[in-house]
């Protein structure tokens, strides 16, 4: 979890010598996205472009990626309330070109935190087909329709990293067992429509 | 299997066994090996899921067999053969006593029910949640339904699936259970 440290500030103003503002709003929005193991690797990157010391980059790398996470977890979407975070000496036009930049990404990068949390396994595709069984080696002649369903389901993102892992559920429901789930989801959104209504 | 079998209780192999039969009269849909494993390594017993499950198979594979050949108790013992001595003697007294019990009534199945290649649907468990908060944002509100699924698979083991969904995913999700419901009216 991100807290601001009293040394982040001042490593943002590295950020000065930066070759432009483009390269600013990159470098945040690579800062946020990347996960804490990842900031080594990314300050070095970074280091060329700015013509600092590797140590001075990887001050600079864990101060953004601290300050962004900062704002996303407190759920700041003012850029009043974002401007208190400097402090007072802090460089006027940098404080205000990171205040915009977090802005522009504010919402996008609140999606990513909420669609990356830890969760169970998630739903991520479902196909069903609709057979009619009519014939097997101990009954000769049938006519039951039933339904063939496959969910896939993947495990949880956070645990698996870039290599997510699938897995398929295929199973089989009478009318009686798909009437049984009907009434069940029935409920769920008969919930959710009382909670909304709350 | 004949090693494993030895170490489950007299009870608890009693309790699979009838399990098994119940599964091939089609009373239950399937072995909770799950709830059962629990059960006896709970009273002390160090037998891991994936052995219990291979004496269920090798069991249910022994009991649908002799259904089919419509053996009798006698016979179903000479069948054990070889295997009987490896045996422990309480086992080889609960299979001839529920063979004796129940091994008739096993129909041959005249029901289309078990023509099964996948998992069976058991039940559905649901839950509707909000994620309050996370260490990535103190303030969520982010409202998820999570479900678990009871699913017997084709050789009768019962297995619970979970996963969660979000609200657009559950209400795509419902709409998808009524058109396969409605097909299945029409078809």
């Amino acid at each position: 979890m991100a807290a601001l440290r009293d040394g982040d500030f001042a490593a943002l103003q590295i950020l000065l010598k930066a070759p432009s503002k483009d390269a600013v709003r990159q470098l945040c929005q690579e800062c946020f996205c990347s996960p804490p193991a990842a900031l080594g690797p990314l300050a070095q990157r970074a280091c060329p472009g700015l013509a600092v010391s590797a140590e001075e980059a990887e001050q600079l790398v864990s101060a953004l990626h601290n300050l962004t996470r900062h704002v996303v977890f407190r759920g700041l979407t003012r850029a009043e309330d974002i401007l208190c975070l400097f402090p007072e000496n802090f460089h006027q036009n940098l404080k205000n070109l990171l205040t915009k930049i977090i802005l522009e990404n504010i919402s996008a990068w609140r999606n990513e935190a909420q669609a990356s949390q830890i969760s169970l396994p998630r739903l991520v595709d479902m196909d069903w087909r609709v057979d009619i069984k009519t014939s097997s080696d101990s009954i000769v002649r049938m006519a039951v329709p039933t339904c063939l369903l496959q969910l896939k389901i993947q495990e949880d993102a956070a645990l698996c990293g870039n290599n997510p892992v699938v897995s398929a559920l295929t199973v089989e429901l009478s009318k009686e067992t798909l009437d049984t789930m009907l009434e069940g989801l029935g409920r769920i959104r008969d919930q959710l429509s009382a909670v909304a209504n709350k | 299997a004949a090693d494993k079998i030895r170490l489950i209780p007299q009870d608890f192999f009693a309790e699979l066994c009838e399990q098994i039969i119940q599964h091939l009269n089609h009373k239950i849909p399937g072995v909770n090996t799950a709830e059962l494993c629990q059960r006896i390594q709970t009273s002390g017993v160090d037998i891991n899921i994936g052995d219990l499950a291979k004496v269920a198979n090798t069991l249910s594979f022994l009991f649908s067999t002799a259904a089919r050949n419509n053996l009798s108790t006698e016979e179903l013992v000479t069948t054990l053969g070889s295997g009987i001595s490896t045996l422990p003697k309480h086992a080889v007294q609960v299979i001839r006593h529920v063979w004796n019990e129940q091994g008739k009534a096993i129909a041959v199945s005249e029901d289309a029910g078990n023509t099964a290649t996948v998992g069976q649907f058991v039940d559905m468990k649901w839950k509707l949640g909000v994620a309050m908060s996370s260490d990535t944002c103190r303030s969520l509100k982010y409202p998820y339904v999570t479900v678990t699924l009871t699913v017997a698979d084709p050789s009768g083991q019962i297995t619970d699936k979970s996963f969660e969904m979000t609200i657009p995913q559950f209400k795509n999700f419902f709409s998808q259970f009524k058109e396969m419901a409605s097909v299945l009216e029409t078809v």
